[in-house]
């Protein structure tokens, strides 16, 4: 090794004992958040996730509960509670709302008009729930593969979510399930949120 | 994460405390009874029951006060550093009809699926896995054995997904408390609250498992003495126990 290679060893070997004497720990982990993954069926939560977990696509199949993924990124890892979206597993979606500290919504971009406002119903109930409006939320506009897809300003639109969203948190973005490059990315903006209202609760 | 400690021990009845903890595969007492919380919100105190014959109880408590919490270790009869050898409730007691469906282990720095059985009962042998490879014995419904290869114990993190269906009652609270043991020594406590499960649903959980810093005299002893590495797995409805699984492991396949 060279001797700055040696001496940025020291400093960090300094670092750990310094940290391992003051806040008598090891360096911290990745944060974690505990996000509740909604949408109608077949909107594609599961498929995203897995894609997400390096899971294979052959085993998805339609939740008819919930399916709790822990999904790490680089700076934090991700407690994903997904929930069918089934008419008779949304009735129990708000049993799962206590402890989240964000929302991920997917929905089917190239879905009928009556699909799609059954799903702004939903997204509207969420953005409103007492457990869950102060909540960043990540909407993803999925299936962007598909030729019917809607496109995110219709969505934006139809969704209302300029003047229904005022004031909260909340990125919209398109994806599908074969464009990890965007998903990744979409998520990154939604840990930047987390991050975000981490550092003003510490502040209060 | 909360430890056991030991609260007292009724004095009558140290040979069946002896008994029970020098002789685990066949405890000399049948131990019986449900674990009931006593004062639930303040901590909760566990009634275990010891009947050596019918009309003859001797109880020992445990108690679960929260984390850094140590007995005194005199106090402790060795018998509650592992649980317990026998059974902690009957499989009459899953009154909600949980049952486990699927068991899926997949390392979380390659990707790759290490394991995973589902229902019916099959043994499978993943063959993507180059150096860790598992063979499994399903013999009753609570028990499981598992063999791996020694590369096993060199892994660092694991995601455990476990799969379960729920009967036509919902389901609050539902917890598990897992610990894991060799021999004598707690490796790992895990404790995960599900919370609410919908009825007639079919939920799956994956968790992150860290394998806990294990020395190599440690990590010898355990590929050398198989099936001496054990799991006991509760599973809680409202505080209430109503499912206990246990497995056993050992690292020596392949060898």
């Amino acid at each position: 090794m060279s001797d700055l290679r040696i001496t940025e060893a020291f400093l960090y070997m300094d670092y750990l004992c310094f940290r391992a004497l003051c806040c008598k720990g090891p360096p911290p982990a990745r944060p974690e958040y505990d996000l509740v993954c909604i949408g109608l069926t077949g909107s594609g939560k599961s498929s995203l996730l897995s894609k997400l977990c390096s899971e294979s696509q052959e085993s998805v199949v339609s939740t008819t509960g919930f399916s709790i993924k822990a999904v790490p990124f680089q700076n934090a890892i991700l407690n994903v509670k997904e929930l069918g979206g089934a008419d008779n597993i949304r009735k129990y979606w708000s049993r799962y709302y206590q402890g989240s500290q964000g929302v991920i919504f997917v929905l089917d971009s190239a879905s009928s008009e009556d699909d799609l406002e059954t799903a702004r119903n939903e997204l509207h109930s969420a953005l409103q729930h007492p457990q869950l409006c102060t909540l960043p939320f990540l909407i993803l506009a999925n299936h962007q593969d598909k030729p019917a897809a809607r496109s995110v300003q219709e969505i934006k639109k139809y969704f209302e979510l300029e003047p229904l969203a005022r004031g909260k948190r909340w990125i919209l973005q398109p994806c599908s399930v074969d464009d990890m490059d965007a998903l990744k990315d979409s998520f990154s903006q939604l840990i930047n949120l987390l991050e975000e209202k981490d550092l003003e609760a510490m502040r209060i | 994460m909360a430890r056991w400690y030991f609260k007292r021990t009724w004095q009558l009845g140290e040979d069946q405390v002896r008994s029970l903890s020098r002789n685990n595969a066949r405890p000399k007492c049948f131990v019986s009874g449900a674990m009931v919380p006593v004062r639930p919100g303040v901590g909760y105190v566990w009634r275990l029951t010891v009947s050596r014959r019918p009309g003859f109880h001797t109880s020992l408590t445990l108690d679960q006060r929260g984390p850094g919490l140590h007995a005194d270790p005199s106090s402790i009869p060795r018998t509650h550093l592992k649980v317990v050898g026998d059974y902690l409730c009957k499989p009459e007691d899953n009154v909600y009809s949980i049952d486990f469906t699927r068991f899926k282990i997949r390392d979380l720095e390659t990707g790759t699926v290490l394991f995973e059985i589902a229902k019916p009962c099959i043994s499978d042998q993943d063959q993507d896995a180059e150096e860790e490879s598992v063979d499994v014995d399903i013999s009753v419904g609570r028990f499981v054995r598992y063999q791996f290869t020694p590369a096993f114990l060199r892994l660092r993190t694991v995601g455990a997904t476990v799969e379960f269906t729920v009967g036509d009652r919902p389901v609050s609270n539902f917890r598990m408390i897992e610990r894991h043991y060799f021999r004598e020594r707690l490796l790992k406590n895990f404790d995960f609250d599900f919370g609410f499960c919908i009825p007639s649903s079919r939920n799956t959980c994956e968790h992150i498992y860290e394998f806990p810093q294990l020395s190599e005299d440690v990590i010898r002893l355990m590929i050398e003495n198989p099936y001496e590495t054990r799991s006991d797995s509760f599973y809680f409805v409202d505080n209430k126990l109503i499912m206990h699984n246990k497995a056993d492991y050992a690292y020596n396949g392949g060898q």
